[in-house]
């Protein structure tokens, strides 16, 4: 039986639809909730962030798979209303986006307690929402390097991924060495595992995607629509033709079944200004687009946005 | 009107009563909130904390000061709730500190590089919260702070800590509310770069001076430079901190040296803890525990009443700032 754990319940794999895999409802650096500069009325909350998941569903968008994590303004309970009222499935993460966004009672703790709490997200539950998690976050912090906290969330996240059956995805994929063999040390294997950004602007070219595909892992271009062209790009951002040629190379190369995308936007950011004309519905408008103007046809889309991320998300027991 | 801020508004000074000055009454560890296995359960934590409030008004207790900042467990419509509740007037502080207890908002921003906070940005977020309100994250702003806090890494001052430093003084400087600072392993130090920052030195408390590590020659200096000092772990039975009997010598010693108007007596308390040890010690600790000691060590009763009521009404009477 396929299952995946989305903030309403779990669901079979085969009605997830069309998947974005690596998204935010809304992120914020822990501490953000303190300054009121990023504060924002539930009304517009609500504004910014329902049009957006319905167009998402209307362009034939099935699920959302939220990647903030704990201390990040994860917001299980406004998910749940959000997904109640627009039809799109959510899928929430336990975990970290990295050791750096991790607070005091988890920086401090030890792997078996991390492995616990992460175990305890995914099938008991979020706090008191009832919500289960569907996928763990993880990632390097900032600096480029992986800290000794970043691996001690990573062997936790292993650990629950091997018990409970849910995946892996990855902030950054960049010093992969120590979390491949973390993973291969708690027998995690790495189909279980997306490595996430890999099309970054800054970070692509120092990501070893071949190294990782070559051991099992999953690739993630997870930014689409971070671009240079926009207005006022983010330091994340590369040029839209370098990222899809960039793309369009590793479908030639016969890796599709390890790829996935994603476009990591906000719909309504907490704890930074977002980037303006960038939202979830990329996918819909500009990638697929892109993809059939490059020649994909549309099984391979299918694979990409569907089956892909359904293999990737469903419970394996 | 001298007045001091507390969660329910401005209250004339001179009705704060005996002050417990350096306490923590809900104290989470920042991130202790959304772990599986901590439970806030807000009615049991209010019934906990209503019956210190309760047992310290007995002992003759008028004002609790909640030195937990801004980051660790402060929930204003629960202090609010005991304050109207017990009588015992609460004040909250804004703040917070050292390094490790920040979250990556301020230490790795979603900048590049990410490059920690600098001093001025911390001070307008402290000070907006004396000038607009203390913030409900998210939510709103509730009543002004009622002083900064901050501190420094035990093992010694971080760049950070040093902007936390900077960024309390400037802001008690500029809003006319007192500076409290736990000091790392050089209080003089800590003391300097808040004096640095052009606050005066009576407006500023360095907590933690009850520490064995810390030599009596430390704590003379601080009030010779006239800050104050605050003997915050009254009643502590450990290893780390002084005897109450030592700490009693400690007092009587600053009261014959000229210095009574520079001492500070506090329990350092916490009266709820979630992510950390408890810690059982009553509010009332100095009420009932070292000012008997002291009076039996023949201190006089216009002192006494000194330490307990005056010099914490001075300190925490908000004074003109730049900004008013
Ligand atoms: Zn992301």
């Amino acid at each position: 039986m396929s299952r995946v754990n989305t903030v309403l319940g779990a669901i079979p794999a085969a009605e997830l639809g069309v998947v974005a895999v690596h998204e935010h409802i809304g992120y914020g650096m822990p501490g953000s909730e303190l300054d009121s500069t990023w504060w924002k009325i539930p009304e517009e909350r609500y504004a910014e962030t329902v049009p957006k998941l319905r167009e998402f569903h209307e362009h034939g968008g099935g699920t959302f798979v939220d990647v903030t994590g704990i201390c990040n303004g994860r917001d299980v309970d406004h998910y749940r209303s959000l997904s109640a009222k627009t039809g799109v499935h959510i899928v929430a993460c336990t975990g970290f986006v990295g050791g750096d966004t991790a607070l005091p009672h988890f920086a401090r703790a030890t792997v078996e307690y991390l492995a616990r709490h992460f175990v305890h997200e995914i099938t008991v539950g979020i706090g008191g929402t009832g919500a289960r998690a569907g996928v763990i976050k993880v990632g390097v912090s900032r600096g480029g390097r992986m800290t000794a906290l970043d691996r001690r969330i990573y062997r936790a996240a292993a650990r629950a991924a091997v018990q409970t059956g849910v995946p892996i995805l990855t902030h950054l994929a960049i010093d992969p060495e120590p979390a491949v063999a973390i993973f291969g040390e708690e027998g995690l294997p790495l189909d279980r595992v997306l490595f996430g950004h890999a099309d970054d602007g800054p970070n692509s070219s120092i990501t070893p995607h071949e190294w990782l595909l070559a051991r099992g892992g999953r690739i993630g271009f997870d930014t689409f629509g971070y671009e240079t062209e926009l207005p006022d790009p983010p330091f994340w951002a590369r040029p839209r033709k370098e990222r899809l040629d960039h793309f369009l190379s590793l479908l030639e190369r016969g890796h599709l079944g390890q790829l996935l995308v994603s476009a990591d936007a906000n719909c309504s950011p907490l704890g930074w200004p977002g980037v303006k004309g960038h939202t979830v519905n990329y996918l819909f408008t500009d990638l697929i687009p892109d993809l059939r103007d490059a020649g994909v046809d549309d099984a391979v889309i299918t694979t990409l946005l569907v089956d892909n991320p359904a293999d990737f998300l469903s419970i394996r027991s | 009107m001298r007045t001091v801020h507390t969660v329910l508004g401005p209250v004339p000074a001179d009705q704060l009563g005996a002050v417990a000055v350096h306490e923590s009454l809900l104290s989470v560890l920042p991130g202790a909130e959304h772990a599986f296995d901590v439970t806030i359960d807000r009615a049991e934590i209010f019934e906990t904390l209503a019956k210190k409030l309760t047992d310290f008004r007995n002992a003759g207790g008028g004002t609790v000061v909640d030195v937990t900042g801004m980051f660790h467990g402060r929930d204003l419509p629960l202090l609010e709730a005991l304050s109207r509740s017990t009588g015992v007037h609460v004040v909250a502080s804004t703040g917070m500190g050292p390094e490790e207890l920040l979250g990556g908002y301020f230490l790795t921003p979603q900048t590049n590089p990410p490059t920690p906070w600098p001093a001025d940005r911390f001070a307008a977020l402290f000070g907006a919260e004396v000038t607009a309100g203390m913030a409900v994250p998210r939510v709103e702003r509730r009543a002004p702070a009622g002083l900064v806090v901050t501190a420094v890494t035990r093992i010694g001052r971080t760049a950070t800590d040093e902007s936390l430093l900077r960024g309390a003084a400037r802001t008690a400087r500029a809003t006319g509310v007192p500076v409290a600072v736990c000091p790392g392993d050089d209080a003089l130090g800590d003391l300097e770069i808040v004096l640095e920052e052009g606050v005066a030195a009576e407006r500023v408390a360095v907590a933690g001076l009850d520490r064995r590590d810390v030599a009596r020659e430390t704590v003379l200096a601080v009030v010779r430079r006239g800050a104050s000092v605050v003997l915050d772990h009254v009643g502590a039975d450990d290893d780390e901190h002084l005897t109450d009997r030592e700490r009693a010598d400690l007092v009587l010693a600053l009261v014959a040296d000229g210095h009574a108007g520079r001492v500070l007596l506090s329990t350092g308390a916490i009266g709820v803890a979630k992510g950390l040890p408890d810690d059982e010690r009553p509010l009332a600790a100095v009420l009932e525990g070292l000012v008997p000691l002291l009076r039996s060590s023949g201190l006089d009763e216009p002192t006494v009443h000194r330490l307990v009521v005056e010099n914490p009404r001075d300190l925490l009477t908000v004074r003109p700032g730049e900004e008013a």
